[in-house]
């Protein structure tokens, strides 16, 4: 008697199942924009900062500002003023798309997320935040954690 | 002449095994840049130039303006002056000319500015030293914007000046 041996063949069907499951997952939480933000910087903690929520914003302009002072852009710092001199003008030739009578000076819709090392000096702040006005920006947000972490 | 029997053909087995290759790549690449976003609030102002405090134009002569009844109308600020130690910690706060120990009076002042019914302040400029971290900064903002009027809106313009004076170390 001989038995014919049937090879064992695992089903992979519910394993590809469960990875399609974890890719949607993965796809539908992934943030693109999050790369923009500096994690080695610490925030400082406030209790009434509210969570963010940019429904309606149509544009960020994200400026994490080290404690030199300088724009860190995905790792590299940044001197300010060429920086947001770029970053404006690239806001004003988007903006002129819906409003063609804009100018250089002229506000911005463009909205500053300021996200800076909790010691970071006014001063070194307060040049960035005016660099953003003469260059036409006039809303700002400033970035703080809810909690310590 | 016989006729070959053509033999049925066998269930087509589909193999999983590349797409599930496949699967495991795209899987890979979500996990490794998959970055949980920090729980982050935030503060919003908005920060116009920095205009003139009163409301009389430059070089006009008093008196020249004749539609103007209220020259004083501009003079609704207050001002809060934060100054800070040589290692970035605030060290006293002011009222106009009025010192104030912490922010936990500086709070309890302000409330009580605002909430008086017949008080005109409509805005605060905080004057700020340079040195001053801004993790100080922001608790004071933090105060100012959970200031309330006495109609139950809460305080929203702010603007910031720096005050003079030099940052050790730089």
């Amino acid at each position: 008697m001989s038995g014919s041996g049937s090879e064992g063949e695992a089903d992979l069907t519910p394993v590809l199942d469960m990875v399609f499951q974890l890719i949607t997952f993965f796809m539908l939480v992934i943030n693109f924009k999050a790369a923009s933000l500096d994690m080695t910087l610490k925030l400082p903690v406030i209790g009434s900062a509210r969570p963010v929520d940019m429904k309606g914003t149509t544009e960020l302009l994200i400026l994490n500002i080290n404690k030199e002072g300088k724009i860190n852009v995905y790792g590299i710092p940044h001197d300010a003023q060429p920086y947001i001199k770029g970053e404006a003008m690239s806001s004003l030739l988007k903006a002129k798309l819906e409003k063609p009578t804009l100018k250089l000076g002229d506000e911005l819709p463009t909205m500053v997320v300021l996200r800076a090392d909790g010691v970071t000096t006014f001063n070194l702040l307060y040049n960035v935040i005016k660099l953003c006005q003469d260059n036409g920006y006039r809303r700002f947000a400033m970035r703080a954690m809810n909690r310590d972490e | 002449m016989s006729k070959k029997k053509r033999k049925p053909p066998d269930d087509v087995k589909l193999n999983l095994a590349a797409m599930l290759d496949m699967a495991f790549q795209l899987l890979t690449f979500f996990i490794l840049t998959f970055k949980p976003a920090p729980v982050e609030g935030q503060v919003e102002l908005r920060l116009p130039p920095p205009a003139p405090v009163t409301g009389a134009v430059g070089g006009a002569k008093a008196g020249a303006d004749d539609k103007n009844t209220d020259v004083t109308e501009s003079l609704d600020s207050l001002i809060i002056s934060v100054f800070s130690r040589p290692s970035g910690k605030a060290a006293t706060y002011a009222i106009g000319e009025g010192n104030v120990d912490n922010l936990g009076v500086l709070q309890g002042r302000l409330q009580g500015i605002f909430q008086d019914p017949n008080s005109t302040f409509k805005q605060v400029i905080i004057q700020v030293a340079p040195a001053l971290h801004y993790s100080e900064l922001m608790n004071v903002i933090d105060v100012c914007t959970k200031t309330k009027f006495a109609d139950g809106k809460s305080l929203t313009k702010l603007s910031f000046v720096e005050l003079p004076g030099d940052v050790p170390g730089q």
